[in-house]
């Protein structure tokens, strides 16, 4: 037992900053900033206007919800396409219930639509929670893989979303000053708005529940070694459900978020946006063999993407250029994931 | 030397689509007993471990705790009336650290509405499984380090220590002392001893001969999912229970049938 002695002796004392700050989120932090260094210059110093930052923070914050339930589906070892539709289908589920049921139009605004838009945000809980559950329900007991189980919600989504719309926005109850910079008594808190600040705040808790509870290494237990999970006494089906349904909820969320945007449930709000987030989770450092994977790396992931978006544009790019610009970023993170992985097992 | 008996299987079997791996098992374990489970690949070993760990159910049969029938739903059944299994190979999560594979399904929460939303003890349950794997006499590095950072050896140290500190009545070890140097598969013979000798019921599964020649009181030998043979380890050396394992040596009796 000498050599654990040593060992001992050797191992790091003091406070633990390698979980908070892994050595991707590093590279994303270094990347982001050079970028904005980059596009600064390029735009002549208009790519700091507070209205700029607005618009890179709220298109975050829809992909930040998403990412962030995704970041735990993939930890887990699987993955939910579903989240796209699922933001349209909330979205319009509520714009049915408010307009078509309750007749209540446009001409709700403000202040008068908080009972309203508060009613809406429940509906896309619920329908978020139902696509969850449904997606558990064909990877637990059909026993479907996640990649195809998903894919089939995210086609069936879109479909009743596109059916209960009539193909239209459903414009209803609206409060753009949720999204719109905060500005409390004269003070201005731009660029941040009161839907990034719930963001915000639903992004912290998600990430003290990953890292610091029982809920957290559950998933990571399950997507590093599931028979193991099982073996410990760990109800893995049972485990699984609640990630699902924690990615359906976040997705409905996003979807009342897309809808407090544009005024309106439309059926393609959310088209493509699985895409998008799977690329905030993997530019992150969230590997899609499960198992490991930073809360902090998938927020810094998605705000890379919209800096890029959006800078590009500033400095006058052709804006076609962005599929390219982010599927070179997709390609060079798994790269650096999978070049860390060959050191590792040297 | 042995105490009373503390785990019995009854006839059990178990098939996996037309493959039968179990026929009819049964098996008597005593407190602070080592049994030994030998057979060729493919003889039923590790579906018999799964079946005594509640990680598979049986096709048919009874199970047995301190006279008690029981049947195990799963893992987690097996594991609160104090059972543990090492699993060959495949029983630790190798992202998490030592402390949290040593913890898992038992964490640590800290205390109050906190501790109710489960949020984790960490450093308590670091500095405990330190401890814990300390007592057993196990070598290994930080109780913080991920297992994939740790040797073959190391990891399966973890392994056993886990088992050991949790066992209340029995433990069931799946080849733990694969991977190991001859140095380090002294030390897990010396730990299946200690366990023994605390009055814990041991069942030692290895293809090393030698290995349960030395530690066990008594052999089975399976054989294509039958149990061939029951008796005490003193009753062979190497070439016999090679020869009974592999069906060179006839078996005509069967112990306890």
């Amino acid at each position: 037992m000498t050599d654990s002695k040593l060992a001992n002796q050797a191992a790091p004392k003091g406070f633990n900053w390698k979980p908070l700050v892994t050595n991707q989120s590093s590279i994303l932090i270094a990347v982001i900033l050079l970028l904005a260094g980059v596009f600064s210059a390029g735009s002549y110093g208009s790519f700091w206007d507070v209205s700029v930052f607005n618009n890179i923070l709220t298109d975050w914050g829809l992909i930040v919800l998403l990412a962030v339930g995704q970041t735990f589906v993939v930890i887990s070892g699987g993955i939910d396409l579903s989240v796209g539709s699922t933001v349209s289908l909330s979205g319009v589920v509520a714009g049915v219930v408010m307009v078509n049921w309750m007749h209540l139009d446009l001409n709700v605004k403000n202040e008068a639509a908080i009972a309203p838009l508060l009613l809406a945000l429940l509906i896309c809980i619920a329908t978020g929670v139902a696509v969850g559950l449904l997606n558990a329900f064909l990877v637990n007991i059909v026993g479907i893989v996640p990649f195809i189980a998903t894919l089939a919600t995210l086609g069936g989504g879109a479909g009743l979303a596109i059916i209960w719309s009539g193909g239209m926005p459903l414009q209803g109850p609206n409060f753009y000053g949720l999204v719109n910079p905060i500005n409390l008594g004269g003070i201005d808190f731009s660029p941040i708005s009161f839907a990034v600040l719930l963001v915000g705040i639903i992004v912290t808790v998600a990430g003290l529940f990953l890292h610091k509870a029982r809920f957290g290494l559950y998933t990571y237990a399950i997507g590093s070694n599931a028979f193991a999970a099982k073996a410990a006494g760990i109800s893995v089906k049972r485990h699984l459900t609640w990630v699902y349904v924690v990615s359906g909820a976040l997705s409905g969320i996003a979807g009342m978020y897309a809808y407090t945007r544009l005024g309106s449930g439309s059926p393609s709000s959310g088209t493509g946006l699985e895409l998008q987030a799977i690329a905030a989770v993997v530019i992150g450092g969230t590997s899609l063999m499960g198992g490991s994977g930073k809360m902090l790396g998938t927020i810094l992931g998605a705000f890379l993407l919209y800096e890029v978006q959006s800078g590009l544009l500033m400095v006058g790019m052709d804006p076609n250029w962005k599929q390219v610009i982010v599927a070179i970023m997709i390609a060079g993170a798994v790269g650096i994931q999978g070049f860390n992985f060959s050191q590792r097992r040297k | 030397m042995t105490g009373e008996l503390i785990y019995e299987v009854k006839n059990v079997s178990k098939r996996y689509g037309s493959v039968v791996a179990l026929d009819g098992a049964s098996l008597k374990l005593h407190a602070g007993e080592v049994i030994g489970l030998v057979g060729d690949n493919g003889a039923g070993k590790s579906t018999l471990v799964k079946v005594l760990s509640g990680a598979h159910k049986s096709d048919g049969g009874q199970i047995f705790l301190d006279g008690v029938e029981r049947t195990w739903e799963s893992p987690r059944d097996a594991l609160e009336a104090g059972v543990e299994t090492l699993y060959q190979d495949s029983g630790l999560a190798p992202h998490l650290t030592v402390s949290e594979n040593v913890f898992l399904g038992r964490e640590k929460t800290v205390g109050g509405f906190f501790g109710w939303l489960g949020f984790l003890a960490k450093k308590q349950m670091n500095v405990e499984a330190q401890q814990d794997l300390e007592k057993v006499g196990i070598a290994f590095p930080s109780a913080n380090r991920p297992i994939s950072q740790l040797s073959g050896g190391q990891r399966q140290a973890v392994a056993i220590g886990r088992a050991v500190s949790w066992a209340r009545k029995v433990i069931i070890l799946d080849e733990p002392t694969n991977h190991l140097g001859a140095r380090q598969a002294g030390e897990v013979l010396q730990i299946i001893r200690a366990a023994k000798a605390k009055g814990l019921g041991v069942i030692f599964i290895s293809h090393t001969l030698p290995h349960v020649l030395e530690v066990t009181d008594r052999i089975v030998v399976l054989r294509l999912g039958r149990i061939v043979k029951d008796t005490p380890t003193a009753e062979y050396n190497v070439d016999t229970l090679l020869g009974t394992i592999t069906g060179t040596i006839q078996t005509i009796k069967v112990e306890g049938d």
